[in-house]
């Protein structure tokens, strides 16, 4: 037991540092995983409509969403009103620093913030039920249980899933007077996004070029740079936080975008399986409901990404065709799915760092330099070497586009 | 608020109880606690550094945070902190570790009914496991009267609609004392010491789920718990 608890966090201490940076430059993680895995996602419904737990490993986090009816601000009469709120400390035992103004916390809740109301991902509009005089303010309050790293990650997840299990009671504005309907009396309605955005974080260090997916809390407390990118189905960059002590070049940072918008389309497809399959347990009667005491209950119902999404151990081949049905730009997923083999292969051989960008720098080159990917190609296997151009292309405009 | 159906359970047991030790890396102990369909997450810390405004040379100072699921804590939630903070004090040693500080954390994950005796058990199992030196452990229990007037033990949300009458009592496991009482409603005196005898008698059986679960935690059968204690 410690008297000063605040400074035990695992990572912040020099040797813990120096350790880590000497594990990334040899490519390896103390919990096994690659640089480019992270920790399996479970996801838990509670009874309320809009309760959802989410673990990461050992990051636990929970999101609530309340609605409540209110007058709109004065600049937007005919907008409804989103408050996000994360609360660190409580039960996470994270406001060691008493401060009103602690880093964490405020990085966390301007991450929410942009990913979410700055980005437009909610349909405020429809929240609106008689302008300039009643509007439903929706609450989303985000409370961390549990800090193993990756807090970004996992309350982006908490807020999209609760924002999507969420149901807000039926209203009707006739001759002056608000009725609100009770559950009995109505159905209540989901709410309306204009699009579902997720986040992804990756960790630089300055001993390697190669940032780390999902980093744990002793990987993160050691790290640089943190780099955390939120991408919508769609494969819109809705935020992009990036900073720290290390500089990063910019090949480096849209490898990682291009990693990031792929998992984020496959998040996302996770949320709504495991949102479906909620929804079939409550039709079936309230007795099979156990909310959120389903988390002690170890019931083997377990909402969890590697599950529901079949991923296998030794890393997946393409993603199966089901999932490409909610496509918007099918020929984007082809080219991102065979990229993610190569980046298998490439970090597979621990000692050659150089592989982690493999045809990337090709095809960011101008055309007249497409000699010289041949002879680059010949260094890894041969399955790589015809690489068509088209795939520059078929990635959002930004990615192709030249940058300098 | 999206409420269960009317569930059929009887009227003098108490609800099922589970409980999860340590699902949490950075505190000194934690239990997800439940009792039928309220659950509880608590978390203890402690003996650690302490503010020099609240540092005593008599004992440790204890900091108890009660958190509800749903935004900041209002008039409510501070009443059922001060609660379980009146009964964390009466149980807690504070003798035994001066100048420091014991923090007592409880978040409320699902309220279905119970949540100031549900948090009061939590509460008591988070310092459990959790190493802090105690006089006794403490268990407490929700009993309502209901529109018919009968008796109902540990109501779950559905069953407290229109209620004549709330009791909460918390008792320690040593003397059998009355730790805590909250009434809400009308009642008559008799009424009172009847639900005061029927919580009591319930409350053993709180204390065995703690035990078994304490024992099972450390690897022992509930058989030598009970020789042992």
């Amino acid at each position: 037991m410690f008297m000063n608890s605040n400074l035990f966090e695992p990572g912040k201490s020099k040797p813990e540092r120096s350790f880590v940076q000497l594990a990334v430059k040899q490519n390896q993680r103390l919990d096994g995983r690659r640089s480019n895995e992270s920790r399996d996602v479970e996801l838990t419904f509670g009874s309320d409509w809009g309760s959802v737990v989410v673990s990461m490993g050992d990051t636990q986090v929970m999101a609530q969403v309340t609605c409540e009816m209110g007058p709109p601000a004065l600049s937007r009469p005919n907008e409804g009103k989103i408050h996000l709120n994360v609360l660190l400390g409580g039960v996470a035992f994270l406001d060691e620093a008493y401060n009103t103004h602690d880093q964490r916390s405020l990085k966390l809740n301007s991450l929410l913030e942009r990913t979410f109301r700055s980005s437009r991902s909610i349909d405020l509009e429809s929240l609106c039920v008689a302008a300039e005089k009643h509007v439903w303010c929706i609450r989303v309050n985000v409370n961390v249980i549990n800090h193993d790293g990756n807090l970004y990650d996992a309350s982006s997840i908490a807020t999209l899933a609760a924002l999507m299990h969420f149901r807000r009671p039926d209203v009707t504005y006739k001759d002056g007077e608000l009725r609100i309907f009770k559950q009995n009396e109505r159905e209540f309605m989901p709410l309306l996004f204009h699009h579902y955005p997720v986040s992804v974080t990756y960790c630089v260090y300055k001993s390697s070029g190669q940032p780390i997916l999902d980093p744990t809390l002793l990987e993160e407390n050691a790290a640089d740079s943190v780099i955390v990118l939120s991408f919508n189905s769609y494969q819109e960059l809705c935020s992009l936080t990036a900073g720290g002590t290390t500089p990063t070049n910019a090949p480096t940072v849209m490898q990682c975008a291009r990693n990031a918008a792929a998992r984020c389309k496959s998040l996302l497809d996770f949320v709504r399986k495991a949102l479906a399959l909620d929804e079939e347990r409550r039709s079936q009667g309230d007795r099979s409901v156990d909310g959120l005491v389903g988390l002690i209950l170890n019931t083997e119902h377990k909402l969890s990404y590697n599950k529901l999404m079949g991923i296998q151990k030794q890393r997946q081949q393409q993603p199966p065709p089901s999932e490409n049905i909610e496509l918007d730009n099918e020929s984007s997923e082809t080219p991102v799915a065979n990229e993610e083999p190569s980046n298998e292969e490439g970090a597979g051989a621990p000692m050659d760092t150089s592989d982690w960008l493999p045809h990337d720098e090709d095809s960011q080159e101008l055309p007249m330099r497409s000699e010289a990917s041949p002879s680059k190609a010949g260094k890894y296997k041969t399955n790589k070497k015809t690489r068509p151009r088209k795939q520059n292309h078929s990635d959002s405009e930004e990615e192709a586009r030249q940058f300098i | 608020m999206n409420l269960p159906a009317k569930m059929d359970v009887e009227k003098d047991t108490l609800r099922q109880m589970h409980c999860e030790f340590n699902p949490l890396s950075r505190c000194d102990g934690s239990v997800m606690y439940s009792q039928g369909a309220t659950g509880l997450i608590g978390a203890v810390l402690g003996p650690i550094e302490v503010k020099t405004q609240n540092l005593s040379i008599d004992g440790s100072y204890l900091e108890c945070n009660y958190r509800p699921k749903a935004g900041l804590p209002q008039v409510i939630d501070r009443i059922r902190e001060a609660a379980i903070r009146d009964v964390l004090e009466l149980a807690l040693l504070s003798e035994a570790h001066p100048r420091s500080k014991m923090s007592v954390q409880i978040q409320e994950l699902e309220d279905r009914g119970s949540i100031d005796a549900c948090a009061v058990n939590c509460a008591c199992l988070a310092m459990l496991i959790g190493g802090l030196p105690l006089k006794y452990s403490f268990a407490a229990v929700h009993a309502i009267i209901n529109e018919q007037g009968e008796y109902v033990l540990d109501p779950d949300q559905s069953e407290t609609q229109h209620q004549r009458a709330s009791f909460t009592f918390a008792f320690d496991s040593v003397e059998g004392n009355l730790l805590l009482v909250r009434t809400k409603g009308s009642f008559k005196i008799a009424q009172f010491n009847d639900i005061e005898c029927l919580c009591r008698a319930a409350s053993a059986e709180i204390f065995q789920f703690y035990r078994s679960q304490v024992a099972k935690y450390h690897g022992r059968s509930e058989a030598t718990a009970k020789n042992e204690t």
